[in-house]
């Protein structure tokens, strides 16, 4: 039985093309670890090395999305004086390749009231060309970090000059304050 | 000024500020876990440094392999300081190079290039054959 059912979950992950997948709370120690898997797995997979870099830099740029953003948290319990930096965030990644071409996807909680400006952003980001998010890109990087962010504020748009192919994005409602978000992207 | 060295780990790069000689370098990967952690102190010890260089020369050497887009961020700050210095009239050379097969590094490279007004940018192709 357990075999089984463990079996129907990996041809599953087939069926889909995932060759990684992680399910749970993510630290940046997770993040290191599965980079390197990719990294590994990637070079032997692949000659193209911009292929390669690009699916690794849309993991990188996703998990952090959900390290710095994921509405779904627990407080390490070995952590005193609530340093909100050591608070676990729970996500999916996937990295896959189905179809002849690769793709990274991510999900998480987000909370309802930025699912407006999200969607505004991403849908905003999928209409632009290479040199128009290049340019976007540029000054996003010269300005101030946006609020709310903990990064440069540009890693969509790195997202979206990296994904070759096109991404896609969802959102769901969860509960009055909570909103499931999900993102993928393809090379 | 000491000189800094930073040995590179799997998420951030070499770091080499040698302050007398005016040579720097990043080298490696970066996508530190903190990146103003990580890049804060060693920029703020270039800026102090630059703030007196009027004239002479400056190499900096970029050889990364991936960064993240918080440390591009990072670098954008720091082209625009260097570019500033080389407008006072110190002779600034920055050396960007990747591997000859990696044509997005060299793109990245030509990117924050073109932003520039006085510094001389050279992009050099290694193999590692």
């Amino acid at each position: 039985m357990l075999a089984q059912q463990t079996r129907a979950f990996r041809d599953m992950l087939a069926r889909e093309g995932i060759i990684f997948c992680y399910s749970g709370y993510i630290t940046e120690g997770v993040l290191t670890g599965i980079g390197a898997a990719i990294k590994n797995k990637l070079s032997v997979e692949t000659a193209d090395k911009k292929t390669a870099r690009g699916v690794f830099s849309l993991f990188i740029e996703q998990v952090q999305n959900i390290i710095r953003y994921s509405a779904e948290t627990q407080s390490a319990p070995a952590v005193v004086n609530g340093d909100p930096l050591t608070e676990l965030r729970y996500g999916i990644v996937t990295v896959g390749k189905l179809e002849g071409r690769y793709f990274v996807a991510c999900a998480n909680m987000i909370n309802r009231t930025d699912v407006e400006r999200l969607r505004t952003t991403l849908a905003e980001l999928q209409t632009l060309d290479q040199e128009a998010l290049k340019t976007l890109y540029k000054e996003r990087l010269r300005g101030e970090t946006p609020e709310g962010s903990k990064g440069a504020g540009a890693g969509f748009i790195d997202i979206a000059r990296r994904a070759t192919d096109g991404f896609e994005f969802d959102f769901i409602d969860i509960d009055d304050v909570h909103a499931y978000f999900a993102i993928k992207a393809f090379i | 000024m000491e000189t800094i060295h930073i040995a590179a780990t799997d998420r951030s790069p070499e770091v080499r500020f040698d302050f007398m000689a005016n040579h720097f370098s990043l080298k490696g990967e970066s996508y530190p876990e903190d990146v103003t952690e990580f890049y804060g102190p060693v920029i703020g010890r270039l800026e102090q440094h630059l703030e007196r260089l009027e004239d002479g020369a400056l190499i900096f050497d970029f050889e990364l392999i991936y960064f993240n887009s918080s440390s591009a961020k990072v670098l954008m700050g720091l082209f625009d300081l260097l570019d500033d210095v080389a407008g006072r009239g110190c002779r600034v050379s920055v050396n960007w190079r990747f591997e000859a097969d990696d044509d997005n590094m060299e793109e990245l490279g030509q990117e924050f290039a073109e932003d520039l007004s006085n510094v001389t940018f050279n992009l050099v192709p290694f193999s590692d054959a």
